[in-house]
C-alpha cells in the first residue's frame, strides 16, 4: 500500500491531477461562506435547527454540506443539475430528436450535455425565483429571515442572479474534476459536502467526552464499530459472486489452453446505494405531507413513524429489502445478459444458452440481492440504533458513509487506472520499471506453461 | 518552353464566401488547426519565382543536390533543384499548389490536394527534402501497382538528383528489400512495409532484417490508410503445425441450416449464432448429449465457424475463389489482399465450404495496428484529396494538422442531387434508364458500385441492354491501368467498385487525349454512384474522379432507402416513418429526405469512429508491451551483457558449456533459446490478449470500464509471463547440455515461411438507456434518488411493465 502511495506521487500526470482535484474542492468550500446578500443567517441557522422543520430542508442542508442554513450561493447545491439531467432523460424516451442525437455517438452526446447545462441554468433561475418567494415568509419567532434593508423585488433580484450563479459555478467545477482531475467531479463535490461535517462531529464529540456526557469507554468502542463497519462496507462492495463463461467464438491460431474461461461477475449489492434513499423518501412522504395538508389521520401516521420508534425501524428495513429487489429488476434485466451472451457465442457451461442461462443468472442474482439488502439494512439501521442508545451527538452510518465510501472507492480505482496507464513509462530505462503493481487475479491467465 | 509561372495571387478575401469564413472561424475557435490556401508560404513561392536554374548544365545540378546533404537541407534551394529536375526529366511544370503541398508536407501536415493536381510530383519534392538528410524516407502509396509506377514514374526526377530511389514489393527476397530500404526515397504500401517491420521483429539474428530505423514517412491517400484501415491490425502469423479443431463434418452440417430456424444473426451481421433448434439437431447428428456441457468446447468453436463462413461470407462479395484459393476482397479498397486470411477457423470452415482442402493453419507471431506503426515514425506527413473530413481524427490519434489546398485550376464539376427511391428495384430501373440515356448522347460514364457482384450484375444487365462496357473490379485489378486509361473515352461506359475512387487518372477523350474536345463538349465525365458509402470521404472520391484539373464533369448518387447502409444500421425504418414514405416506382423528392440520407451517413461515420478510438485504447497497453519486448529482443541481438540470461543465471552451467562448444557457438545458442522464448511467449500473450479482449466487456456489468479492467488484466498477465519465461530460460540451459548436439542444431534452426491476417473488431455490446441511476456517478445518483424519489419511481415501474410490453427497453 505505501509503495501505491508512494507511486501516486512519482508519476507527474497522476501528481497534478490529485494536487487539482484537492485545489477545485478547497475552492468549493471557501464559496461556502460567501451568502446571498440580504439574509440574516443566524435567523436562519435557528430556524435550520429546528426539529421536524421540514424535512426536505433538512435533506438538502445536509447533501449541500450546509449551504442552505448559511444560505450561502451554493443553496440550490447541484440539484438543479440533477434535475435537468433527470428532465433530459426523461424527454430522451418521449422526444425523437433527442433519442436520434444520443444514438449519434460522441458529437450526439456531447449537444445533449450542452442543452442540459442551458436546461440547468433554466431550472435553477426558477428554484431561485421559489427561494426567495419562501424566505420572504419564512420567520422565526416573529424574526424575518430577510434583512429589512432588502426586501422587495432588489432582493428577490438578488437572490436569484446569486444562487442560479452559485449552482452554475459548482456545475463547472464539477466539470473541471472530472475532465482535468480524478474521479467523478460531482460526486466528488457531493463527497467533499458530506465529510465537511467530519471535523465539526468530532470537535462536538470531543466536547461532550470532557464534559462526561458520554465515558471514554463508549467512545472508543463507537469508534472501533465506525472503522469496522467502513471496513464491512469497503468488503461487502467489492464483493462480486462470479458465474463462469466460456466463450466458442472462434479459434485464433494454435492455443496451447483450450477455451478462454471468463467469469460473468454479479456484485452483491447491484443496485447501490439507491434503496435506502427510495426507503427514506418514502418513509419521509407523510411527514412532508402533513405539513401541507391538515388531515388528522396523516398526522397519526406521522406520529407513529417517529424517527425512532421501533415501527420505523422495521419498516425502514422491509421497504430497503423491497427496494433492493426491485430497482435490481429495472436495471438488471438477465434476458438481455443471456442474448447478450448468446450473440458472441459465450455460454455457462452445463447450461443452455438462452431462457436456460436467462432463468440461472436470474436464480443466482435474486439470492445474493438477499445478501445485499441485509447488508445495506445493516449498515443502515444499526448505526441509528446504537447513536440513539449512547446519545451520540453526531450520526455515523447509514447512507451518507454508503455514499462516501462508495465515492472514495470509485476514485481509487480511477487512481489505479491510471497508474496502470503509465506503469510502462521509463520502464525502457536501464534502471528497470520505476513502478512496481500489485497482484490482482486474473481470469485464464497461465498458472503453468 | 513555357515561361515560369508566377504564383497566383493570394486568393482574395471575398472569392471565399462569407459563410465558409464563418465556418472557419468557428472551427477555429473550436481549437481546430486546419490551415488554409497558400499565405503561409507566401515568403517561400516568392522565393522560389524568383530562382531560375534553367542555365544550370545536369552535372551542376547534381553538385549542388549533394552540397545541400545534411540533417535540414535549405528548402527554397530544395525545391527549387526538384522544380528544374522535374522539368528537364519529365517535362512536368510544377505549380505553386504542388509546391504548396510539399511544403506543407515538409512541415509535418497532411496536404489536401483536389484530385487530378499531381500529388504525385508533389511529394517528390518532399520526399527529396527528406532523402538528402540520409537517414531515408518512406512513401506509401494505396497499392503495389502504383507504388512501381510511381517509383519509375519519378526515377528520372531523383536520379537528376542523386537520390537513390528503391520500390519494395510483395514477394521480393530480403536482400532485394534491404537494398530498396537502404535507398534515400523508398516507395511502398503501409501495409508491407508494416509486415516487414513486423517480420524484422521474429528474425533471429540481423541477417534477414531489412528495415534501417525509422525516419520519415509520406502518405499518400493518407485519409483511407491512417483512417480507414486504421481499424484492421496488421496480424503477422506463422505455419503452426498442430491444433485446430476438424470443421469439415460440422460445415456439412451446417450447409442446410437456414436463418431464422437454425441459426440467427445480429442485425449489423456481424455475429451468428445458433438457435435452439439449430443445436439440438446439431447434437443429434454429432451424437453428443449437449454442446453446452463444458467438454465439447471444439465442437462448439467448429460449428461457430462454419456458420460464420456460411451465413456472414458471401463469395464476390467478401471473398473471390481464384487459382483454387479463397482470395480476401477488401472492404475498404475494393482490391484482392494477397496473403490476407480470416483467423483459423474461419477460413477452415470457409475452404471446408468451398470445398477445398485445408491449406492454412497459423499460429500469432507478431501484431501491430496501423496506428501505431506510423506514429513509429519521428516524422509523419501525409496528403489527399479528402483531408478536411477526418481533420478531428488526424490530429487525435496521429497529431497531425491539415493544411487544405486550392485547386490550381477552379473546378468545374457540378455534383447533382441524390436521386433517392424507395427500393432497390425502381433505384435499378431509373440507373438502367439514366445510363442509356447518356450513353446514346456519347458521354463517357463511369459507375461506381458497392461489391463485385453488384458491379458484374449491372454489367450484365447493361449488356442485355445492349451497351458495351467494361468491368473493373478485384477479380481483374491487374487490368486497372488498361481499363481507367480509357474509362474517358468517348462512348464509354465502365462499371467498377469502389477500386474507381483512387488510382490512375481518368483522362477525358481515352489515354491520348483524342478526343478531348468531343468529350469536353458532351460536359465531361459522368460518375454515377450506386449507393453510399459508410465513410463520406470514399464517396467524395468518387465524386473527385469528375472534373480533375478544371475539366468539366458532373456526378450523381442514386440510393435506396432498403440499400445495404441504411438497412444495417437499422434506419430504413426510421426514414420511412418520418416521411409517411409509401413503396413507389420512381424517384421521391421529399424535402428533408436528401438531409436525412446525409445525416444517416454522418451517424455511421460516427460510429466508426468510436469502433476507432475504442481499438485505439485498447490497443495502447499492448503497444507499449510490444516495445518492451522488441527493445529486449534488441538487446539480446546486439548480444549487450545484461541480456546474457544464461552467463548471469548459472555460471557454472555456463562455463560448462563453453567448454564443450566454444565461446562463439554457446553464445548463439544461448542467443537463440533467449529470442525464441520472448518470441513464443509474445506469441501466446497475443493469443490470451484477442481471446480476453473479447470477453472483457462483462464486466460493466458489476459497474467497471472494460478498458480499465483489460489494461490491468494484460498488464499483469505480461508480467506473469515474463517471469515464468525467464525461468524457463534458465532451466532450459541445463536441458540443452543434457541432450548434446541434437538440441543444439534445433535451437539453430530458422523460421518457417509465413503470411498475414486481418481481422475485424467487435464493439462493446452493453447499451442500456438509464445510465444516470447506475453505479457511475454514485453521489449524483443519491441526490437524484433522495429528493426524486417517488417520481422516479413510479417511471421505473411504467419503464419497466410498459417496456416489456412493447417488446423489450426503450431508447
Amino acid at each position: 500500500m505505501a509503495t501505491a502511495i508512494a507511486n501516486m506521487f512519482r508519476i507527474p500526470e497522476l501528481r497534478k491531477r490529485i494536487l487539482f482535484t484537492v485545489g477545485i474542492l478547497a475552492v468549493y468550500r471557501l464559496g461556502i461562506f460567501v451568502s446571498t446578500p440580504g439574509v440574516d443567517r443566524h435567523v436562519m441557522k435557528q430556524l435550520l435547527n429546528q426539529p421536524n422543520s421540514g424535512s426536505f430542508a433538512t435533506l438538502f442542508n445536509f447533501f449541500s454540506g450546509g449551504a442552505l442554513e448559511r444560505l450561502s450561493v451554493y443553496a440550490l447545491g447541484i440539484m438543479p443539475y440533477i434535475s435537468s439531467s433527470i428532465i433530459m432523460q426523461l424527454l430522451t424516451v418521449v422526444i425523437p430528436t433527442l433519442e436520434r442525437l444520443n444514438k449519434e455517438g460522441d458529437q450526439g452526446r456531447r449537444k445533449v450535455v450542452q442543452y442540459t447545462r442551458y436546461g440547468t441554468v433554466v431550472l435553477s433561475i426558477i428554484q431561485g425565483t421559489g427561494i426567495a418567494f419562501w424566505l420572504e415568509r419564512l420567520n422565526y419567532q416573529g424574526n424575518s429571515v430577510v434583512r429589512p434593508e432588502w426586501a422587495g423585488w432588489g432582493f428577490r433580484f438578488v437572490t436569484v442572479v446569486s444562487l442560479a450563479a452559485g449552482t452554475a459555478f459548482i456545475m463547472w467545477l464539477g466539470e473541471q474534476i472530472t475532465d482535468r482531475g480524478i474521479g467523478n467531479g460531482i460526486s466528488l463535490i457531493i463527497f467533499a459536502g458530506i465529510v465537511a461535517r467530519l471535523p465539526n462531529a468530532v470537535i462536538e464529540s470531543s466536547t461532550y467526552l470532557r464534559e462526561g456526557l458520554i465515558r471514554p469507554f463508549t467512545a472508543v468502542g463507537l469508534l472501533i464499530v465506525s472503522i469496522a463497519v467502513i471496513g464491512f462496507i469497503v468488503f461487502m462492495e467489492r464483493g462480486q459472486r462470479r458465474i463462469p463463461v466460456q466463450y466458442a467464438k472462434r479459434v485464433v491460431g494454435g492455443r496451447s489452453y483450450g477455451g478462454q474461461a471468463t467469469h460473468l461477475p454479479l456484485k452483491v449489492n447491484t443496485s447501490g446505494v439507491i434503496p435506502p434513499i427510495f426507503a427514506s423518501s418514502i418513509l419521509m412522504l407523510p411527514a412532508s405531507m402533513a405539513g401541507f395538508a391538515e388531515w388528522g389521520w396523516l398526522a397519526k401516521v406521522r406520529d407513529t413513524l417517529q424517527g425512532d420508534g421501533f415501527a420505523y425501524h422495521t419498516l425502514y428495513v422491509l421497504l430497503i429489502i423491497f427496494f433492493c429487489y426491485f430497482y435490481t429488476s429495472v436495471t438488471f434485466n438477465p434476458v438481455d445478459v443471456a442474448d447478450n451472451l448468446k450473440k458472441f457465442g459465450g455460454y455457462i457451461p452445463g447450461i443452455r444458452p438462452g431462457k436456460a442461462t436467462a432463468d440461472y443468472i436470474d436464480k443466482v442474482l435474486t439470492r445474493i440481492t438477499f445478501g445485499g439488502a441485509l447488508y445495506i439494512s445493516a449498515v443502515c439501521v444499526l448505526p441509528s440504533i446504537l447513536v440513539q442508545q449512547f446519545n451520540v451527538p453526531f450520526q455515523f452510518g447509514g447512507t451518507g458513509l454508503l455514499i462516501v465510501v462508495g465515492v472514495a472507492l470509485d476514485t481509487v480505482q480511477q487512481v489505479e487506472s491510471h497508474l496502470i496507464t503509465h506503469h510502462y513509462d521509463g520502464f525502457t530505462g536501464p534502471r528497470g520499471p520505476r513502478i512496481r503493481g500489485r497482484r490482482v487475479s486474473i481470469p485464464g491467465a497461465p498458472v503453468s506453461p | 518552353m513555357s515561361p515560369v509561372q508566377p504564383a497566383p495571387p493570394a486568393l482574395p478575401a471575398s472569392a471565399t464566401p462569407f459563410r465558409t469564413r464563418l465556418n472557419r472561424a468557428v472551427r477555429r475557435w473550436r481549437g481546430e488547426r486546419t490551415a488554409y490556401g497558400l499565405e503561409p508560404f507566401a515568403t517561400t513561392l516568392r522565393a522560389l519565382e524568383r530562382t531560375d536554374l534553367r542555365a544550370l548544365a545536369d552535372a551542376e545540378l547534381l553538385a549542388r543536390a549533394r552540397a545541400l546533404r545534411g540533417p535540414t537541407p535549405d528548402e527554397t534551394a530544395v525545391f527549387a533543384l526538384v522544380r528544374e529536375a522535374a522539368r528537364r526529366a519529365l517535362g512536368l511544370e510544377a505549380h505553386a499548389c504542388q509546391l504548396a503541398a510539399g511544403l506543407a508536407m515538409v512541415r509535418g501536415r497532411v496536404a489536401e490536394l483536389p484530385t487530378g493536381e499531381g500529388k504525385t510530383l508533389a511529394a517528390v519534392f518532399t520526399a527529396v527534402w527528406h532523402g538528402l538528410s540520409g537517414r531515408g524516407v518512406h512513401v506509401l502509396t494505396f497499392n503495389d501497382y502504383l507504388a512501381r509506377r510511381d517509383a519509375a514514374w519519378m526515377g528520372p526526377v531523383y536520379r537528376l538528383l542523386g537520390v537513390t530511389v528503391g520500390c519494395v514489393q510483395e514477394g521480393q527476397s530480403a536482400a532485394e528489400k534491404r537494398a530498396a530500404y537502404a535507398a534515400d526515397v523508398t516507395y511502398g504500401t503501409a501495409k508491407e512495409v508494416g509486415f516487414d517491420f513486423l517480420r524484422d521483429g521474429i528474425a533471429l539474428d540481423a541477417d534477414p532484417c531489412v528495415h534501417r530505423p525509422f525516419h520519415a514517412v509520406i502518405v499518400d491517400e493518407a485519409d483511407s490508410v491512417l483512417v480507414d484501415e486504421a481499424r484492421v491490425p496488421l496480424v503477422l502469423a506463422g505455419v503452426d503445425e498442430g491444433g485446430g479443431p476438424d470443421v469439415r463434418r460440422v460445415v456439412e452440417l451446417t450447409r442446410g441450416m437456414q436463418r431464422g430456424v437454425d441459426f440467427e444473426t445480429d442485425a449489423e451481421q456481424r455475429n451468428v449464432f445458433l438457435t435452439d433448434a439449430g443445436a439440438r439437431q446439431l447434437e443429434s447428428a454429432l451424437g453428443c448429449a449437449s454442446l453446452y456441457d463444458g467438454t465439447n468446447q471444439g465442437l462448439l468453436e467448429a460449428a461457430h465457424c462454419a456458420l460464420h463462413a456460411h451465413a456472414l461470407l458471401h463469395r464476390d462479395v467478401d471473398y473471390l475463389v481464384r487459382d483454387g484459393r479463397i482470395q480476401v476482397i477488401d472492404e475498404f479498397t475494393g482490391r484482392i489482399m494477397e496473403k490476407r486470411h480470416w483467423p483459423d477457423g474461419i477460413q477452415a470452415a470457409l475452404e471446408a465450404k468451398e470445398g477445398m482442402d485445408r491449406r492454412t493453419r497459423g499460429r500469432v507471431l507478431g501484431s501491430i495496428t496501423l496506428q501505431h506503426f506510423l506514429r513509429l515514425y519521428p516524422h509523419l506527413a501525409g496528403m489527399t484529396a479528402t483531408a478536411q473530413a477526418a481533420a478531428e481524427e488526424l490530429q487525435a490519434f496521429y497529431r497531425v494538422d491539415v493544411h487544405v489546398l486550392p485547386p490550381h485550376t477552379p473546378s468545374h464539376r457540378t455534383d447533382q442531387p441524390d436521386a433517392v427511391f424507395t427500393h432497390q428495384a425502381a433505384k435499378r430501373r431509373a440507373l438502367l434508364d439514366e445510363i442509356g440515356r447518356v450513353h446514346a448522347t456519347g458521354r463517357p460514364i463511369l459507375v461506381g458500385t458497392l461489391s463485385v457482384a453488384e458491379s458484374e450484375d449491372l454489367a450484365a444487365a447493361l449488356q442485355a441492354a445492349g451497351v458495351r462496357c467494361a468491368v473493373l473490379n478485384a477479380r481483374n485489378d491487374q487490368e486497372e491501368a488498361a481499363v481507367i486509361a480509357e474509362a474517358g473515352a468517348l462512348g464509354a461506359v465502365t462499371i467498377s467498385t469502389n477500386m474507381a475512387g483512387r488510382g490512375t487518372d481518368i483522362r477525358l477523350g481515352g489515354s491520348d487525349e483524342r478526343e478531348r474536345a468531343a468529350v469536353v463538349a458532351l460536359g465531361g465525365l459522368y460518375v454515377l454512384g450506386t449507393n453510399r458509402h459508410e465513410s463520406v470521404r470514399v464517396d467524395r472520391q468518387l465524386r473527385g474522379r469528375a472534373g480533375r484539373q478544371g475539366d468539366p464533369g458532373s456526378t450523381r448518387f442514386f440510393i435506396a432507402l432498403d440499400d445495404d447502409l441504411f438497412r444495417r444500421y437499422g434506419l430504413t425504418d426510421a426514414v420511412f416513418a418520418r416521411h409517411g414514405l409509401q413503396r413507389r416506382d420512381g424517384e421521391v423528392d421529399h424535402g428533408g429526405l436528401r438531409a436525412d440520407v446525409e445525416h444517416a451517413q454522418r451517424v455511421i461515420e460516427g460510429q466508426c469512429f468510436d469502433i476507432r478510438h475504442d481499438l485505439f485504447r485498447y490497443s495502447n497497453v499492448v503497444e507499449q508491451q510490444r516495445r518492451l519486448v522488441r527493445a529486449r529482443r534488441e538487446a539480446v541481438q546486439r548480444g549487450d551483457p545484461e541480456a546474457r540470461a544464461w552467463e548471469a543465471a548459472e555460471p557454472q552451467l555456463y562455463a560448462r558449456a563453453v567448454a564443450r562448444w566454444g565461446a562463439a557457438r554457446a553464445a548463439r545458442v544461448e542467443r537463440n533459446a533467449h529470442l525464441l522464448a520472448l518470441d513464443r511467449a509474445w506469441a501466446e500473450h497475443l493469443c490470451w490478449v484477442t481471446d480476453t479482449r473479447e470477453t472483457v466487456h462483462l464486466v460493466s456489468l458489476s459497474g467497471q470500464t472494460p478498458v480499465v479492467e483489460f489494461r490491468r488484466w494484460c498488464t499483469e498477465a505480461f508480467a506473469r509471463r515474463m517471469e515464468q519465461m525467464d525461468q524457463d530460460l534458465t532451466g532450459a540451459l541445463a536441458g540443452v547440455l543434457a541432450r548434446e548436439d541434437a538440441a543444439l542444431d534445433e535451437l539453430e534452426h530458422a523460421r518457417g515461411p509465413s503470411s498475414t491476417w486481418t481481422y475485424l473488431v467487435n464493439d462493446d455490446p452493453f447499451q442500456s438507456g438509464f445510465e444516470l441511476l447506475k453505479g457511475g456517478a454514485l453521489g449524483f445518483s443519491a441526490i437524484a434518488a433522495g429528493v426524486y424519489g417517488p417520481l422516479l419511481l413510479a417511471w421505473l415501474v411504467v419503464r419497466r411493465w410498459w417496456g416489456g410490453k412493447r417488446g423489450g427497453k426503450p431508447a
